[in-house]
């Protein structure tokens, strides 16, 4: 097991479902003694990261996440939305844009979390979203984790930006789609991290396609610079745990949850002989 | 470049002034490398009156909180100025180094 110098961070990043992975790369550190010392999260990893957090029980966190975040999200549109988009100066296009009505992503945000604030966590929770005027990350550290997920799950052009503390706050993913540098600069030593690529487009055939192979391409693109630079600049080590899917899992999957759970559980299986070598060096 | 080290209690202040560049570089490297093997390794790089940095000075950083932390200390930013903030910002030093608003913050951060 490690000990007090050596802090296991694990990053959760952008992916959809996937994310839901991290309760398999949980269960197995946690079979394993291996406690870790904090979670980041952004995108969607946070609605993770946040339950993992909070210690609660590996299935009762299934069950939530696959809960909080299905197709129904996304199944309300705001008609208001494409007139601003038609009419922008009639109907008044501002940076709060967003296609899609979020209040029952607000319903499902307030029962898994409640009033928990991110300072009373089990395990110290950053969260990492970015600020849509500057384009900087902005990590989150105190405050109400509905607030900070919600913020961090704010992917453009679907849900609105949200504002906390006075900073209108977007998709942590866009200013880092794996936020490795928060582990660093807290000082974790070894760093797991678990993040997918943005999907892209079989079709481009309406103008969100569009947009959305636009994003994708970017964010791939910032992902792997990002992730590069963070290989180098860290002191120790970062290991990426790549679930591997037995089939296409679609951004709202959560009848795969329990498949990718498991997917989860293996890879981070397949890392451990290494993963218990590099605690024992930093003992 | 003129640097000058100060030691307040167990951290140890580099004031790093001027230009840092290929020629200066290494005189901030030799003085760290000296402090972590003296077992100095809660550092403070005060660059108040740093005017620049180039990649050679970046490097010397890089290195310098790697090799800080992992002999369980840090390397930490104080009072970085506007025109080398945005080459930090640049490099993505920002993201992974601790920076204060001043030398005080940054000390009393070990604390």
């Amino acid at each position: 097991m490690a000990n007090q110098q050596t802090r296991v961070a694990l990053v959760i990043g952008s992916g959809g479902v996937k994310c839901a992975a991290a309760l398999g790369l949980y269960k197995a550190l946690k079979r394993e003694g291996i406690e870790i010392g904090m979670m980041v999260g952004a995108g969607v990893g946070v609605i993770y990261a946040a339950l993992l957090a909070l210690g609660l029980a590996p299935e009762q966190m299934a069950d939530m996440g696959a809960q909080l975040w299905s197709h129904a999200l996304t199944a309300k549109h705001k008609r208001r939305a494409l007139w601003q988009i038609l009419l922008p100066n009639v109907f008044g296009f501002d940076e709060n844009f967003g296609t899609v009505d979020d209040t029952l992503l607000w319903e499902r945000l307030r029962a898994a979390y409640g009033d928990a604030k991110i300072e009373n966590t089990t395990i110290p929770l950053y969260i990492a979203a970015t600020d849509f005027h500057n384009g900087e990350q902005v990590v989150l550290t105190q405050g109400n984790i509905v607030d900070a997920v919600r913020a961090s799950l704010a992917i453009p052009y679907i849900f609105q930006a949200h504002r906390v503390d006075g900073r209108l706050l977007v998709d942590g993913s866009l200013s880092d789609p794996l936020p490795i540098g928060v582990a660093i600069k807290e000082n974790a030593n070894v760093i797991l991290t678990l993040g997918f690529e943005s999907p892209y487009q079989g079709k481009i055939n309406a103008l969100m396609r569009y947009s959305f192979q636009v994003s994708s391409v970017m964010s791939n693109n910032l992902l792997k610079a990002n992730y590069a630079f963070h290989a180098l600049a860290h002191h120790g080590e970062i290991l990426p745990i790549r679930p591997q899917f037995q089939q296409h899992v679609g951004l709202f999957d959560t009848d795969k949850i329990p498949a990718i759970i498991a997917a989860g559980e293996r890879a981070m299986e397949e890392q451990m002989p290494y993963l218990n070598k590099v605690l024992a060096l930093a003992q | 470049m003129d640097l000058k080290t100060d030691k307040r209690d167990d951290v140890v202040v580099l004031a790093i002034s001027g230009s840092l560049d290929a020629l200066s570089a290494p005189e901030l490297a030799d003085t760290i490398s000296a402090q972590l093997g003296a077992g100095s390794v809660k550092l403070v790089a005060d660059l108040a009156q740093l005017d620049y940095t180039s990649s050679a000075g970046l490097r010397v950083l890089l290195n310098g909180v790697k090799a800080a932390r992992q002999k369980g200390g840090d390397l930490r930013l104080a009072a970085v100025q506007p025109n080398v903030k945005k080459v930090l910002d640049l490099s993505g030093f920002m993201s992974i180094m601790k920076s204060f608003p001043d030398v005080a913050a940054a000390v009393a951060s070990y604390a």
